[in-house]
Formats: structure tokens, C-alpha cells, sequence
């Protein structure tokens, strides 16, 4: 059981995929627009995380070393694929929302890392604690980007149309550009320097 | 012999295992979202029409053109265009008052430049197109292109004129 805490926490934490490990930054950056988008990415890399964690998990003592890439390729997009229909049925906003990042989740770095580094090594008990803490952390790096970005860009915030604040002076002239791509990389590089100079991230 | 054979096959039959299941995964997953899908965007643009015509009652889909009912008469038609803009595809939702005439027009997505290119989907763009002669939407003719979008103007502007002479042909005179 410590095993399994352990392999869910390092993921939030001290191996977070995007503030030290930098896996994919590219949909981070693309779609941490709004804490909305954020949450609905979070959920389809979750998912997905978990599902090719322990599929491949499961397979992994009959899979071998030479074929093993285009297995968890076949695994992680069958699962992509499943989110992408599931979220354009059910929730055809986030699915126009996240456009191309939905389906580029199969070539998402974090997934296919994980699945080469941990879940082809481990048990499914154990991996499934490292999807978790992988995806949930991706998730709350995802949603502190967006959450900067959507409260200082738009000036205002809202989560699932429910509106939460606006604020004074920046609801009637919100810094744009950080709702635009350059923002994104603005955002994440002051959010590392002051990681950093707060010791939450060490360097390496 | 036999064994040699049958472990320089595993991969292959493995792989190919691998896929067939992932296969029938996806098709029951396509089955299942399939329906689902197909109505949410019959009810997006459903809205959109609406809009568009306040009066309409009901809505009928043949061979990609909505016809617009108030009452079972024809108050007009709608269908969805496609214009190649600066960055990618733009698709319009292009409603029409008679075979004729156009009604207004909707930007269902697009995917131009924030600021310059995205404001062809705003309302003092989209607004120039209601009551204009199919044949004058152009950008000599009755509407005028966004300053500093001017691919992104044409490219719906020319979309929309293609697409309503090609439908009003195939409505019949």
C-alpha cells in the first residue's frame, strides 16, 4: 500500500510532468486557455492514462521488447479515440474547445513515457497509483496555468458557465495577451521562476 | 522447427491480436456515441437557425440543405458552407431567404488569426450578408472585407456565394 501512495503521490509533486519533468508542455500550453478547458483535458489524459497503464501493465510479460512500441501505440490510441467520440457526444463544447489536443493525446509525451518507463516495468496494482498521480498532477499544473491566464487575460473567471469573479480594473481591460499563445509561455516560465525561488522545485 | 517458427510469428500475431480487439472496442464505442453525435450537431444548427428565422416551427434535412418550416410552408433554407481561410478551414452555417436571397449567415467555427482574421465571425461582418442577391456576395460587389483579414473576408465571402449557387441549382428554379 506505501508502494502504491508513493507511486500516486510523486506524481503531483516532486516528479510533476509538467514543472519537472516537461512532458507534454505543447497541449499544456495550447489549452490551458481557461480553467474549463483545462479540467476537460484533465479528464481525457486521466482517462486514458489509466486505461493504457493498465492494460499494458497487464500485458506486459507477452509483449515483446521489439513490438512493444506499436502495441502501446495501438493501446493508447484505441483509448484516445474512445474519450474523443465520448466527449463530442456528450459534450460537443469542450470537444470544439480542445480541437486537435483531444486526438493528440495519443502522442503526448506523459503517456507514452509512463508507459514505457513505468507501467511496462510494474505491476497494475502500481500503476495504476502512477496514472493517477501522473494525470492528476498534469491536471494541477494545467489548472494553476489556465487559472492565471483566465483571471488575468479575460478578467474574470468562470468555471462550467457558472461565473465565480470579476475582477475591477481588468474586467473592462483584461490583459489579452495572456489568453493568446505568447501568454501561455509567459505564465509557465514566471510560475517555474517562482517555484523555484520558493524551493518547491529544485534545479537540477 | 515448429516452436522456431511459431516464436518468430508471436509478434506478428500478437500485434495483429492487439488490433482486432482494439477494433472492436472502437466500433462499439462508434455505435454507442454514433446517434448521440449526429444530433448534437443537427441541434447546434437547429439553434442557429432559429435564430435566424424567429418564426420557424420545424426543420427538415435532405441531402445536406435544412429546409425551414413555419407551419409546413417553406420559409427558407440553410445549409453549411466550407472556406479555406488563412489558418485552416472556416464553416459557415448559410441561411437563405428564398432561392435567391440570403437570410444571414453564422460562423459555426474557424480557426483565423485572434484579433485580426477572427473577427469576420463577429456581427458587423456576418450582419452585411442578410438581404444580399447571392450574386453580389463578393467583395466588390455588397460586402465589405475586415481591414487587415482580407483572406480571411474572401475566404468566406467566396464560400458562400459558391455554395448558395450550387444549392439554390440544386433546389430547382
Amino acid at each position: 500500500m506505501s508502494r502504491f501512495r508513493k507511486e500516486l503521490l510523486k506524481g503531483l509533486v516532486v516528479s510533476n510532468p509538467i514543472f519537472i519533468l516537461f512532458l507534454g508542455l505543447c497541449p499544456a500550453l495550447a489549452v490551458s486557455t481557461s480553467v474549463d478547458n483545462a479540467l476537460g483535458m484533465t479528464a481525457g489524459v486521466l482517462f486514458v492514462l489509466l486505461g493504457s497503464n493498465i492494460i499494458i501493465a497487464t500485458i506486459r510479460k507477452i509483449v515483446p521488447n521489439m513490438v512493444r512500441i506499436p502495441v502501446f501505440i495501438v493501446v493508447i490510441s484505441t483509448f484516445v479515440t474512445v474519450v474523443s467520440l465520448v466527449f463530442q457526444a456528450y459534450v460537443p463544447a469542450l470537444y470544439a474547445a480542445l480541437g486537435i489536443y483531444l486526438p493528440l493525446i495519443t502522442v503526448n509525451c506523459i503517456i507514452l513515457a509512463r508507459a514505457e518507463a513505468f507501467a511496462s516495468k510494474n505491476t497494475i496494482f502500481n500503476s495504476i497509483g502512477d496514472a493517477i498521480g501522473m494525470g492528476l498532477g498534469f491536471g494541477l499544473a494545467l489548472i494553476i496555468i489556465s487559472f492565471f491566464r483566465e483571471i488575468l487575460g479575460t478578467g474574470s473567471i468562470s468555471i462550467f458557465g457558472t461565473h465565480l469573479l470579476t475582477l475591477p480594473v481588468l474586467g473592462e481591460h483584461p490583459m489579452a495577451m495572456l489568453a493568446l499563445p505568447p501568454g501561455a509561455f509567459l505564465v509557465i516560465g514566471l510560475l517555474l521562476a517562482l517555484f523555484r525561488r520558493m524551493g518547491v522545485v529544485r534545479s537540477g | 522447427m515448429q516452436p522456431n517458427i511459431f516464436k518468430r510469428l508471436y509478434p506478428v500475431i500478437l500485434v495483429t491480436l492487439i488490433v482486432l480487439v482494439s477494433a472492436v472496442l472502437l466500433s462499439l464505442t462508434d455505435d454507442i456515441t454514433r446517434g448521440k453525435i449526429a444530433e448534437q450537431e443537427v441541434a447546434q444548427v437547429r439553434g442557429m437557425l432559429k435564430e435566424m428565422f424567429p418564426n420557424m416551427t420545424s426543420l427538415t434535412l435532405e441531402n445536406d440543405i435544412y429546409t425551414v418550416l413555419e407551419n409546413d410552408t417553406t420559409i427558407g433554407y440553410g445549409f453549411v458552407a466550407v472556406g479555406k481561410g488563412y489558418s485552416g478551414e472556416i464553416s459557415i452555417l448559410v441561411g437563405l431567404e428564398n432561392k435567391t436571397t440570403v437570410k444571414g449567415i453564422v460562423i459555426i467555427s474557424q480557426d483565423e488569426t485572434p484579433g485580426l482574421g477572427s473577427r469576420v465571425a463577429e456581427e458587423p461582418f456576418t450582419s452585411q450578408f442578410a438581404g444580399v442577391d447571392i450574386d453580389d456576395v463578393r467583395l466588390d460587389g455588397e460586402i465589405d472585407a475586415i481591414t487587415g483579414s482580407t483572406i480571411s473576408s474572401e475566404a468566406i465571402v467566396e464560400a458562400v456565394r459558391n455554395a448558395a449557387l450550387e444549392k439554390a441549382e440544386s433546389l430547382g428554379e
